[in-house]
């Protein structure tokens, strides 16, 4: 926590210490995908809530966190595997100082599935 | 400029007329705006091709780039993520989902989805209010 002593002070940076880490959220979402689709195989309606049952499980340990002042994006897609090629990309605008993003990605005979965090700091 | 009017108990009061400007700066996302965007930059790059393992790293990059860039030029104090996924048309089946913890009130995402005979494209940006 930042201590203030001047009451016209502002932070516009977070805390070294609670900084959005990207090896850590790595770990989070590789187990939380892990754990979810280990032992499952593909189905079309499952699939449709496996994703929206991540999304919603990787935010709740996110703000388990508790870095302050951050937003989080979570992006899951899970496919079929059928040997089709398919490349995922994304871009930013944003500071590089505070922002970051971290990824994980899983896959079995079934289906592959790749989780993305974005953790982008408000001022 | 200025009336002056001594009607009211003789003494001297001045009215101003004032013309109020309110300069309003849009800081609601707006939706419509950039799903025409991503449309216009996904159809430039992706047109009439036909899907080719060795060239989608490059669609996307300039997919996401051409739509950060154009996002950026629109002037609003929004910080942009723009995510690209392009899959051959397979017959497999594909879900994406996204979760989201920021300020609902100017915050927003779109997608556009572009379907192709020999490939799906699916173009999202996020815009976070600074």
């Amino acid at each position: 926590k930042v201590e203030r002593t001047d009451d016209k002070s502002y932070t516009i940076q977070p805390h070294f210490r609670k900084k959005f880490r990207p090896m850590q959220v790595e770990g989070i979402i590789q187990e939380a995908l892990q754990e979810k689709l280990g032992k499952e195989k593909y189905n079309v309606d499952k699939a449709q809530k496996w994703t929206r049952e991540l999304t919603e499980g990787i935010k709740t340990k996110l703000k388990d966190l508790n870095w302050d002042r951050y937003k989080y994006i979570v992006q899951v897609v899970i496919g079929e595997q059928r040997g089709e090629g398919i490349k995922m990309g994304t871009r930013s605008f944003w500071d590089s100082d505070t922002d970051n993003l971290a990824k994980a990605t899983f896959s079995s005979d079934s289906m592959f599935a790749v989780a993305v965090v974005f953790g982008v700091y408000l001022y | 400029f200025m009336d002056f009017n001594d009607e009211v108990g003789g003494d001297l009061c001045c009215r101003f007329k004032r013309f109020d400007i309110l300069f309003v700066v849009q800081t609601v996302f707006d939706k419509e705006q950039c799903i025409d965007i991503l449309k216009k930059a996904t159809e430039e790059v992706l047109g009439k091709q036909i899907y080719t393992q060795n060239l989608t790293g490059q669609w996307i990059s300039n997919i996401c780039e051409k739509c950060t860039k154009k996002l950026v030029a629109l002037n609003k104090p929004f910080k942009y993520v723009v995510t690209c996924v392009i899959m051959q048309r397979n017959g497999a089946g594909l879900h994406t989902a996204c979760s989201c913890f920021w300020d609902s009130a100017n915050d927003g995402s779109c997608s556009y989805r572009l379907e192709d005979k020999s490939m799906y494209c699916i173009v999202t940006c996020f815009a976070l209010a600074i």
